[in-house]
């Protein structure tokens, strides 16, 4: 690892804001799966290992929509539309929804009673299940990707926070004279010898031909340095739809937890799982609407993420998905739901930040790492709190 | 020198005050009883005496030598011991491994004599053991040895705690309701257990009790706590007659 | 015996003492490690670096290549002590998924840092590890993690590890020093498993990071959960059991020679009956717990369940073109019979085949009819 001393002089502060903004689309999608995982720990003190594994599948069930909407892999589809991309999303959310039940229904449910190990144990075999059964039967090599044309929304926008800088423009307007005049040159001695071959050019015609071409590359040269001097962010359509799409998500998880019987159920059930039974709740169907919604929410963001970002899909992919959304949950405290969610976007920014800095590599490493730091320090997470236990 | 010396203790969760500025001394050889109504702060106390929690303010001296935050094994280790409320034994092991496990306190030989099975950690292993049997023995324990300690009634696993504990070899045995949930007779047998205790192993016993007659019958000196206060102190008659103990709770007729 | 077969045996050698560690850590201590295969790698690597700098230099001093793989295999287990300790100190004070999650997410730092270590081979691997490759250094090293493990459960002090497992706070009440028996389970267990990494090494000459996955570590959990979580004997059982099923399993034949190809409705169907099986013994054990002969007939009455349900599903499901034709390599299905495995003894029986029990002879004389030598007491 090299810890090179001139650490920030690779860094280009320029492109900050963008990265930032980048992070918060891409922990968007973490926060929607975190929420799965904090739901699932409030209600059963469970963490749901599998969870990862389901989001892997809300992304296949999103390709096999877009395949037989006409949009597989070597398609030529031209139009596509808002519906298609929403039927995509439905499926995954159902799909992962029913898978979610069952899991609990099958795995967890039995074992209860049992010390929370257990459970742990059984959800990493289900996860290791999902993964390796999966693989057997879901295409894996080489892997799939969701055809981009399904996607109606494929352009971006770029919006200037500070423009160019004066000098840069001045000096980007300089080069068009000299680029106009040598290349006026150059064309007119091509249209005054039509069988000349530009790579074969008599002494005279190549001088012409290279004072075109050093001038083309002044001029780029001088474009580019216009355009990275000023700090501008690149907003890509499909992330803006991510983004939005999960603000709208969450909002609705919040209506649904903070507004109705179930949701008042729900947070009575994590705040403590006997009481809530002894007061006449129905714990099980209880934990089954908790899974229902965190695994929804896990299909959701998976198929904005396998449509939108194009990501390759194996079963294994949901993986390290799954792990940083999970540390991101217990980063705003495990349990909170606005913790996930605050918990998801800080992880996404502090991923896009290492890239930023230069340590992609080590961008999965800098989640575990996060994780040991909180459970160590602040096991409560940001928004959460500590417990003492009674003898 | 007392015993125990407790000074002012105080323990505060959040905003509740479970014990207050709480103060007695406890001499040596003394069978000792702390009572009150439920919620008085009585099993509080026990864990700030053997260090499970530590007291917001006031000392616990203990021969004359601090132990407030001391953790509790070292507790242990200086003489103070303990059973509890809930039975806490080691549900998987046996009756006699419950106790040896207790008597470790006192090992001498190290972990590489234990992990290469050498003759020292061999001969230790069978001197507690034997120590063991005999503590069972004074319990009246020692046809249930071998069984699992889970699966034994609710009176024995009591005494099998009393016997744990005092395998440590305290100086202070502090015992947390050891008379619940017994019979009669089970709690006549338990006041001779205790003396006995007292009387051929030299030890002082500290006794949390509901059951006013237990406590009349056995203890020489009592400490009245409530809501987390001490109400009154001396030897049974006194409290007996005391108006603000009978004003705290109507215990059982005496 | 040809080269296959010795590594077989090696590897299998090397899986009993990462799954006996592990056990002293989790099943006896109580504690819950699954990142097991972090120590095993740290073994790996740190010896095989220094064998192949320093091995030219030093081993004629020590007498030879097996001496120096001895002292090798000590430096591992060295290695991974420390790692347990730095890893063990601060989270033994976290509660029990908590402290598994610490160490899964240690063991990942470890493979990340070594994945992109170039010093250490990068993503690709640490190859020319000098081979040094008697059979008998991974037995050797299988029995001494076995004795010692045997060892301390004899004496009083191991009965205070287990007191820690059952009651900690209990078992600090009564003197016993919680944190120092964690930890020290921590470096015992880890250094055993560097040892393993190290005889590793030595025996392939090569290690990649991808023989340290975090599925080496589950595969591990798998084993102790499986044998037993506590129980030594169920953890060289299910080790081996798990070990030789899919090596078996990949060795098949079809009638023509060639390597066994089942077809993926068969593994679905075998999935659904197995399913069913489960199912079955469940219901028996939670609505007639009576018995021994009870249970023995849930698990037959299963067996019974199942294996006419495979069929029937097997011609059901291969109605379905995809899963007619879907081809599956015997060799793939490893990792999905252990995710199988670990889901259906938990669901079954979560304490472990053999639970807390351990071998004796006492049980061999039961079941040669005799009469079992009274331990100690008289009942």
């Amino acid at each position: 690892m090299d810890l090179a001393p001139h650490l920030l002089a690779a860094v280009d502060f320029r492109t900050l804001p963008e990265q930032f903004t980048n992070g918060l689309f891409l922990g968007s999608i973490y926060a929607l799966i975190a929420l799965g995982y904090t739901m699932v720990y409030g209600i059963l003190k469970l963490i749901n290992f599998a969870h990862g594994d389901v989001y892997m599948l809300g992304a296949y069930m999103a390709f096999f929509v877009s395949e037989w909407l006409g949009f597989g892999p070597g398609s030529n589809k031209q139009h596509s539309n808002l519906w298609n991309l929403a039927l995509m999303l439905i499926a995954s959310m159902v799909l992962c929804a029913v898978v979610g039940v069952i899991i609990e229904r099958f795995a967890y449910r039995p074992l209860r009673s049992h010390p929370r190990i257990a459970s742990l144990i059984t959800a990493i075999g289900v996860s290791l299940f999902l993964e390796y059964g999966g693989a057997l039967y879901l295409p894996n090599s080489p892997p799939p990707n969701i055809n981009e044309l399904v996607n109606p929304y494929r352009g971006s926008w770029d919006i200037s926070i500070v423009g160019p800088g004066k000098k840069f423009v001045q000096a980007e307007k300089d080069t068009v004279a000299q680029l106009d005049q040598t290349k006026a040159a150059y064309d007119a001695y091509m249209n005054a010898h039509p069988d000349a071959s530009e790579f074969d050019l008599p002494p005279d015609g190549n001088a012409l031909r290279q004072a075109y071409l050093a001038a083309r590359d002044k001029h780029s040269d001088a474009a580019r340095a216009m355009s990275s001097s000023g700090v501008s962010i690149h907003l890509i359509f499909g992330d803006l739809i991510i983004f939005g799409t999960s603000v709208l998500l969450m909002g609705i998880l919040t209506y649904l937890v903070m507004f109705t019987r179930a949701g008042r159920a729900m947070r009575a059930v994590s705040h403590d799982f006997d009481s809530a039974a002894l007061m006449g709740v129905n714990v099980d169907q209880i934990v089954m609407f908790t899974f229902i919604i965190g695994s929804a929410l896990a299909g959701a963001g998976a198929m904005m993420q396998a449509t939108f970002k194009g990501t390759a899909l194996t079963t294994f992919f949901g993986f390290v998905p799954g792990v940083k959304a999970f540390v991101a949950a217990v980063l705003g405290g495990i349990g909170n739901i606005p913790g996930a969610v605050l918990g998801g976007l800080l992880m996404g920014v502090s991923e896009t930040t290492m890239y930023w800095l230069g340590y992609g590599r080590y961008a999965d490493a800098i989640a575990f790492v996060i994780l040991i730091v909180v459970l160590l320090f602040r096991p409560g997470g940001l928004l959460g709190s500590a417990k003492m236990e009674k003898v | 020198m007392s015993l125990l010396d407790v000074k002012e203790a105080t323990i505060r969760f959040g905003g509740l005050v479970a014990v207050n500025k709480v103060s007695f001394k406890i001499e040596p050889g003394m069978l000792f009883g702390l009572i009150g109504p439920n919620g008085a702060g009585k099993t509080t106390l026990f864990n700030l005496v053997t260090g499970m929690y530590t007291p917001t303010s006031g000392q616990i001296l203990f021969k004359d030598r601090q132990i407030s935050g001391t953790p509790c094994n070292k507790i242990a280790a200086l003489g103070v011991c303990r059973t509890f409320q809930n039975i806490r034994l080691f549900p998987a092991l046996s009756v006699l491994e419950n106790v040896v496990v207790a008597g470790f306190l006192r090992h001498k030989t190290g972990l590489l004599s234990a992990l290469a099975y050498l003759p020292p950690a061999i001969k230790e292993t069978e001197a507690l053991k034997k120590e063991a049997m005999e503590l069972l023995k004074v319990l009246d324990l020692d046809s249930v040895a071998n069984l699992r300690s889970a699966d034994l009634p609710y009176g024995k696993q009591r005494r099998i705690e009393i016997a744990r504990a005092m395998a440590t070899r305290p100086d202070l045995l502090l015992l947390d309701e050891p008379a619940a949930g017994m019979n009669p007779q089970e709690k006549e047998d338990l006041r001779e257990t205790v003396r006995k205790i007292r009387d051929e192993h030299g030890l002082t016993v500290l006794v949390i009790e509901h059951d006013m007659r237990f406590v009349m019958n056995l203890c020489e000196h009592i400490v009245v706590l409530d809501h987390g206060e001490e109400i009154a102190s001396g030897p049974p008659d006194k409290i007996r007659s005391d108006p603000k103990v009978i004003a705290a709770y109507l215990g059982e007729a005496v | 015996m040809n080269d296959y077969q010795q590594r077989l045996i090696v590897l299998a050698g090397l899986y009993v003492t990462l799954s006996v560690s592990l056990n002293l850590i989790n099943g006896i201590t109580g504690q819950f490690s699954i990142g097991h295969a972090a120590f095993y790698q740290i073994g790996a690597y740190a010896t095989g670096y220094l064998s192949i700098h320093y091995i030219q230099a030093f081993a004629p001093k020590v007498g030879g290549d097996v001496p120096w793989l001895l002292l090798m295999i000590v430096v591992g287990a060295i290695a991974a002590a420390i790692a347990g300790l730095l890893v063990g100190l601060p989270s033994l004070r976290l509660r029990g998924d908590y402290l598994a999650i610490v160490t899964l997410g240690f063991g990942e730092i470890v493979r990340i840092v070594v994945q992109n270590n170039d010093a250490l081979g990068g993503s690709y691997a640490l190859a020319n590890i000098p081979r040094i490759q008697p059979i008998w250094v991974s037995l050797l090293l299988a029995v001494v993690c076995i004795a010692v493990c045997r060892n301390l459960l004899k004496t009083a002090r191991g009965q205070t590890y287990l007191a820690v497992r059952e009651d900690e706070v209990a078992a600090a009440a009564m003197g016993v020093n919680i944190t120092g028996v964690k930890v020290t389970a921590f470096m015992i267990g880890s250094a055993f498993a560097g040892a393993a990494g190290a005889v590793l090494a030595h025996y392939e000459g090569v290690v990649t990071p991808q023989t340290f996955t975090m599925d080496v570590s589950f595969i591990i959990l798998t084993m102790v959960v499986l044998g037993g979580n506590g129980s030594i004997t169920g953890s060289v059982f299910a080790a081996l059991f798990l070990f030789y099923l899919p090596e078996y399993l990949r060795d098949l034949k079809s009638p023509d020679g060639s390597a066994l190809i089942i077809s993926g409705g068969a593994v679905l169907a075998g999935l659904l009956a197995v399913g069913f099986g489960v199912a079955v013994i469940r219901w028996a054990l939670n609505n007639a717990k009576l018995a021994r002969g009870t249970r023995v007939a849930a698990y037959f009455g299963s067996v019974v369940v199942a294996v006419p349900i495979f069929f029937i599903a097997r011609v059901g499901i291969h109605l379905i073109p995809t899963m007619a034709t879907t081809q599956v390599q015997a060799g793939q299905l490893r990792m999905v019979i252990f995710a199988v495995s670990l889901i259906a003894i938990m669901l079954i029986r979560p304490q472990g085949i053999f639970a807390h029990h351990e071998f004796s002879w006492t049980w061999v004389r039961k079941l040669f009819g005799k009469p079992g030598v009274p331990t100690e007491i008289a009942a």
